[in-house]
């Protein structure tokens, strides 16, 4: 039988199977579909464990009946025993439907988990493109959970259906009116919460949005501590944190109302058919109709007959919840690669040419490629990376369609939904026709992607670090050698950082780097780009929150590291610029100039109020 | 300068010892990794799991680093403190809850004695029916007292939680100014939002879920007792095997949730980087390991999962058996006392409805433990914030001028290893100082001393001849400030935003008067007049949004308002991009207007237009003067100048 944690290879290159993910009610069966031996095993379980709720109040009624009420002790112990045999049994199947139950959980939340990590890496950096972050993580974090909860309880309600029918047939073979009353009425009673449900439910949704912001704020105010100790601010932000406190409070007052009013429909309802039910079952007694066991049954039947209609109710709210989770999650299963993949391997020692700007690349070379415009550096990276541009074409993240009802809903979903098919179409057309950078003549396209990024590595200022020790930061792979990571420590300048954990290579870094200042971070990243050691390398303003000293060190350091191999910084750094083989100048999209830094400097005046970042020329003491 | 040395000797000899060869193998024990089959071996997992559970809530409860944790005893104050000033609300939650349990007590008793009365025979009908019209009518009752009961909880359980985070947030807010400076946000980012909501979830939830479950269980348990105390001797057993049984699990259930939802935070973490670092992935060609990394969460995630499982199919073999197995013996114990005329038929069947009435609470009771074991330990961690013993006192000197020196300044992160070594500096009032040095080399320290953010170990930093750390902070907010490159936007108004330093010191008309002027000295008065709602419009995250140059002129707005004579300026510009910093220029210069500036400069054009230059190297200032000076001097910056500019 399955278990968790699942095996999941969607998605990946040993890819044997894959979701349905053609409609969120087709992938919502795919979700049970996967572990239906679990499922069902889960449903037997359910039905067994009802057993003791639904054949108690007959076993105690035979046993007043048969046994004490004639002070026939033989008898007393036959249905007692029974009674505790069935206990047993229930408790028995308690523990496998527990069982069952969290392994089928645990598959539907374990595997969306995994499908959403192999999505997200087979996808890179066109993910970013399609979907904001927090959707992302919210399927994997919480729709995830709602496709284990859906499980459960559709194993249960499978379960409670055959108590259901099997209590029916108790109650209509002993007697017709009263088996007829229960069946009618416990519906009924479990349907009479229905109205009240609504009204509940919208109070718990506005208080866990007011909620929601009152968590943000408070992650605000830490997020901006610093700024309010430091500068002031903390009687204001205090108190509006208090009324936003207060917000929340009157709202979840007015939740737990409607929520005391279901229960007490509840105990009215439950309680008014006891009523009912003994007004008859006395009545149908006295008639000579009816055993006092018998009537005793009763009341036990109709005690129990609430639960798995209620179970029925709730598998029907939590499929439709499935399926938003399930059409949220689809959004993202469905985002497919624009490429068209080419299929000759990346030369080794290439030659590069930018259509675009005229800029070309020599095999070997260190070249700096200086631009009056930041972005227009980066534009030019992502482009000899074969990245889609970073500018334009995220999506943000919006607000959440669940506060909308109805026609408005569908009507922002469709056109969210549109705003990112066209920004998926104009990706596909970017990236399916000719890129606009050749490699030794030939037009990227050509070459096949995995072979493009093993040889050309772009490290920007988007270049993330991971949690993990800073043996794992710097070499995520584990593929090099002491030697090579202090080498590329030293040429980062990044000695200090190393100097200032306390347990060199096996100290902890956390997400994203956080603990390290910009300029450790920075450096860091430079000395994993170096130890990656590609045969291309592009680096984006590699030390711009680095301070001279620093740089200097680095300027120094790196183009005797990267000797023999290509490396394009992309700076305005005076520092670098010194050190190149050869600078390239570039403004409004073209290369206007290339030669030394000296020559530049020279023949150029564009180049030299760059370079000296709007210092006057003459100001040389 | 350090341009030709490499790792030294001691880092070496740390590098050699701390690298590894397989740094990215993962391992579980043995018996958990490879699983065998039979009950032994799922023993022998059982313990393994459970050293695993314990070993990381140990962990959690003993941070290495961060914010404290309080003690128990503090988090049962806390709370002992709330209820007390809500006696009356508290006596009326217990009063409402006792009598609706009371009164669903009742209608199994009515019915018993309504089951007697049919089955003596003789009784005429109207008298039944007379029986069940009462007890019709107490169902109403026992409804409106469970609606009573149901709302006073939820008014009482919504009002202490309120005033428990509302403390908590203004905890947050004392917080001594050194501290936040050094920790890392993530740890009291943590403890405001998750461990909050699972402070509430227990306040609003298992608190009043609680109080109905003891008072409807210790009543039936009466109930019982009064009907025939000899039919409630099963109680006696049944419950003993409860609370051994349920203590043991709740010392075990408690480092079994903590470990799993820290599992769960985990691979929480390690899918937002892989998310929001996909680009990153994708170029370092980490795909295998991202994937990798996420089952290994996955994996642990699955141990900490089953050692739960465990804990509760353990649990739940004893409590089903307990809740379910007095039926058969109120059967046994009823035939016996039928038969010898101790009890009625209608005593029996009270009993067995009680019998039954008593396995929801009791489940509750169990459930809500649970929780509410987590929301104690989520309330000492919030405690714990509270713990941070404060980092000045502050005296009744107050500045004579704005003469800022410092004397004599060391400072150490770590003992035993200072980071400056007795730095003297005197400001000029109205001087431009830049401070110049490789990164380490203590320049940001000097920055946040003389910010007055920390004190220094030896020495002093003085201001008009008051130490710093002596100043109460709103008095030392209008001396001296730390600009970094932070530009955090608050989720407020414009005017929240900006006047900051005067909150409730200016009337709302003085206050939008100051903010409107400090908008204008930066320039920012035309885009926030266009914006909607002008000072009243909402910023932050999900409302208007600003661009990183409005953000950064917000920024600066602050310190206008706040308006200090001196501004230690640490990297502040170093992270916007060029067009920014560009269009910034002339708001920076407004501010700087007028004051002394102490400047931690990235770059050597900042240096350049500085009145004074220090050149700090390893703690010390190795060189002091003017531009033309240092550059006449020919040491260490006349060096880099001519490197920069060459």
């Amino acid at each position: 039988m399955h278990d968790f944690p699942p095996r999941i290879d969607a998605y990946t290159r040993a890819e044997t199977a894959r979701p349905d993910t053609r409609s969120p009610a087709r992938f919502l069966l795919w979700t049970l579909r996967v572990q239906w031996d679990v499922l069902a095993a889960l449903s037997i379980a359910g039905l067994a464990w009802f057993l003791p709720s639904a054949l108690s109040p007959y076993l105690l009624g035979r046993t007043i009946d048969a046994g004490i009420l004639v002070g026939d002790w033989a008898a007393t112990a036959w249905w007692a025993s029974l009674l505790a045999a069935v206990i047993l049994v229930g408790a028995a199947s308690g523990i496998v439907m527990h069982t069952y139950a969290v392994r089928g959980w645990l598959i539907a939340l374990y595997g969306t988990q995994k499908l959403v990590t192999r999505k997200s890496v087979q996808l890179g950096h066109v993910l970013n493109r399609r979907l904001p972050t927090g959707e992302v993580l919210s399927i994997s974090s919480s729709d995830s959970d709602i496709f284990g909860a859906t499980f459960e309880v559709v194993a249960r309600a499978l379960g409670a259906f055959g108590a259901f029918l099997l209590v029916g047939g108790l109650m209509l073979s002993t007697s017709g009116p009263l088996g007829l009353v229960v069946l009618l009425v416990a519906p009924l009673m479990v349907a009479a919460a229905v109205p009240v449900l609504r009204p509940l439910n919208r109070a718990q949704t506005a208080e866990r949005t007011q909620n929601g912001e009152l968590t943000s704020m408070a992650a605000d105010i830490v997020a901006g501590l610093r700024i309010l100790r430091g500068i002031g601010g903390e009687l204001t932000f205090g108190d509006n944190y208090a009324v936003q406190s207060q917000k929340v409070r009157r709202l979840g007052v007015t939740a737990g109302t409607w929520q005391a009013v279901v229960d007490t429909l509840s105990v009215l309802l439950s309680g008014l058919l006891l009523v009912v039910l003994v007004w008859l079952g006395s009545h149908e007694m006295m008639a000579g109709r009816l055993t006092l066991g018998q009537l005793i049954s009763f009341v036990g039947y109709a005690i129990f007959m609430v639960w798995p209609l209620q179970t029925m109710f709730e598998v029907a709210q939590k499929w439709v919840r499935g399926l938003v989770s399930a059409r949220k999650t689809i959004a993202l299963l469905n985002a497919e690669l624009p490429w068209t993949e080419g299929d000759l391997p990346f030369p080794a020692r290439p030659r590069l040419r930018d259509e675009k700007s005229g800029l070309v690349v020599e095999p070997g070379e260190f070249l700096v490629v200086v631009s009056a415009d930041p972005d227009e550096s980066a534009a030019l990276a992502d482009r000899l990376g074969r990245y889609l541009p970073t500018a334009g074409g995220a999506p943000t993240d919006e607000p959440d369609e669940d506060e909308l009802k109805g026609r408005a809903a569908r009507q922002a979903r469709a056109e969210k939904e549109r705003r990112r098919a066209e920004i998926a179409r104009r990706d596909a057309e970017t990236a399916g026709t000719a890129w606009g950078v050749s490699a030794d003549g030939l037009d990227y396209e050509h070459y096949r992607m995995d072979s493009l990024r093993e040889r050309v590595l772009v490290s920007d200022a988007g270049s993330q670090l991971f949690a993990g020790t800073f043996q794992q930061a710097v070499d995520p792979l584990g593929v090099h050698t002491r030697e090579q990571a202090e080498r590329a420590l030293r040429t980062a300048a990044a000695e200090d950082v190393f100097d200032g954990l306390p347990q060199g290579w096996a100290s902890r870094v956390d997400e994203k780097g956080r603990g390290l200042s910009g300029g450790q971070r920075q450096r860091v990243v430079l000395a994993r780009a170096l130890l990656a050691d590609p045969e291309v390398l592009v680096l984006v303003e590699p030390t711009s929150a680095v301070d001279a000293h620093t740089e200097e060190a680095i300027a120094e350091r790196l183009a005797g590291h990267r000797r023999g191999r290509t490396t394009v910084v992309m700076t305005g750094s005076p520092l670098l610029v010194h050190q190149a083989d050869r600078v390239a100048f570039v403004a409004q999209g073209r290369q206007l100039a290339t030669g030394t830094h000296a020559y530049l400097v020279r023949n150029h005046p564009g180049y030299r109020s760059v370079i000296n970042r709007g210092m006057e020329d003459d100001d040389e003491h | 300068m350090s341009t030709d040395t490499t790792l030294g000797s001691d880092q070496l000899a740390l590098s050699a010892a701390s690298w590894s060869d397989h740094p990215n193998r993962f391992e579980l024990p043995p018996e958990l990794s490879d699983p065998a089959p039979g009950m032994p071996a799922l023993a022998v997992r059982f313990r393994s799991r459970q050293a695993r559970a314990e070993a990381f809530f140990a962990a959690s409860r003993n941070p290495e680093q961060g914010l404290p944790v309080a003690h128990n005893a503090k988090a049962f104050a806390f709370i002992g403190s709330l209820l007390s000033t809500r006696r009356a609300l508290l006596t009326a939650v217990i009063a409402f809850n006792v009598l609706a349990a009371t009164a669903g007590l009742i209608v199994p008793r009515m019915l018993g004695d309504l089951v007697d009365e049919v089955a003596a025979g003789n009784t005429p009908l109207a008298a039944v029916d007379a029986i069940i019209l009462g007890v019709a009518g107490v169902v109403v009752v026992q409804a409106l007292l469970t609606f009573a009961a149901r709302r006073a909880s939820a008014v009482f359980g919504y009002d202490l939680l309120a005033a428990a985070r509302e403390a908590i947030v203004r905890t947050v807010l004392r917080l001594p100014l050194g501290r936040i400076e050094s920790a890392s946000s993530g740890d009291l980012l943590t403890r405001i939002t998750s461990d909050v909501s699972k402070m509430s979830e227990s306040v609003r939830w298992a608190f009043p879920q609680l109080v109905m479950s003891v008072v409807v269980t210790a009543l039936t348990i009466v109930a019982m007792v009064l009907n025939s105390w000899f039919l409630a001797l099963p109680l006696v057993v049944s419950i003993t095997v409860l609370v051994l049984v349920t203590r043991v699990y709740l010392r075990r259930a408690m480092p079994g949730y903590i470990t799993e939802s820290g599992t769960y935070s985990q691979i929480n973490s390690t899918m937002t980087e892989t998310v929001e670092g996909a680009r990153t992935v994708e170029a370092l060609g980490l795909h295998g390991r991202r994937i990798q990394i996420g089952e290994d969460d996955i994996a642990v995630s699955n141990q900490a999962e089953r050692y739960t499982m465990t804990l509760r199919n353990l649990l739940f073999i004893f409590l089903d058996a307990s809740y379910q197995l007095p039926l058969v013996a109120v059967v046994v114990l009823g035939t016996w006392g039928y038969a010898n005329d101790w009890v009625t038929i209608g005593q029996i069947t009270a009993a067995a409805i009680y019998v039954q009435q008593l396995v929801e609470p009791l489940d509750r009771m169990i459930q809500v433990a649970d929780r509410l074991q987590i929301g104690l330990a989520a309330t000492t961690r919030l405690l714990g914030i509270a713990e941070v013993p404060q980092d000045r006192v502050p005296g009744a000197a107050r500045p004579v001028d704005e003469h800022l020196v410092g004397s004599e300044l060391r400072f150490a992160y770590r003992e035993g290893r200072d980071v400056l070594h007795g730095i003297d500096l005197d400001l000029a009032p109205g001087e431009r100082l830049a401070v110049v040095g490789p990164s380490g080399s203590g320049k940001s320290t000097l920055g946040r001393l003389l910010a007055g953010i920390n004190g220094p170990r030896t020495g002093t930093v003085r201001v008009g001849e008051v130490e710093l750390m002596t100043l109460p902070l709103d008095v030392l907010r209008t001396e001296v400030a730390l600009v970094t490159q932070e530009h955090h936007v608050f989720v407020g108004t414009v005017r929240d935003n900006i006047v900051l330093a005067r909150d409730h010191q200016l009337s709302p008309e003085q206050g939008d008067a100051a903010v409107l002027d400090a908008l204008r000295a930066v320039d920012a008065l035309d885009w926030v007049q266009k914006l909607p709602n002008g000072l009243d419009t909402m910023l932050g995250h999900g409302r208007t949004q600003l661009t990183p140059a409005q953000a950064q002129q917000v920024a600066l707005a602050r310190l206008v308002v706040a308006d200090p004579h001196t501004l230690v300026l640490d990297e502040a510009t170093s992270l916007i991009d060029p067009r920014t910093a560009r269009h910034l220029e002339g708001s920076m210069a407004a501010l700087l207007e007028g004051r002394t500036v102490i400047a931690i400069a990235h770059r050597l054009h900042t240096a350049h237009d500085a009145d004074r230059i220090a050149v700090v190297i390893d703690g010390r200032i190795v060189e002091l003067g003017s531009h033309a000076e240092l550059l006449e001097q020919g040491g260490e910056y006349a060096r880099l100048w001519h490197t920069w500019r060459s």
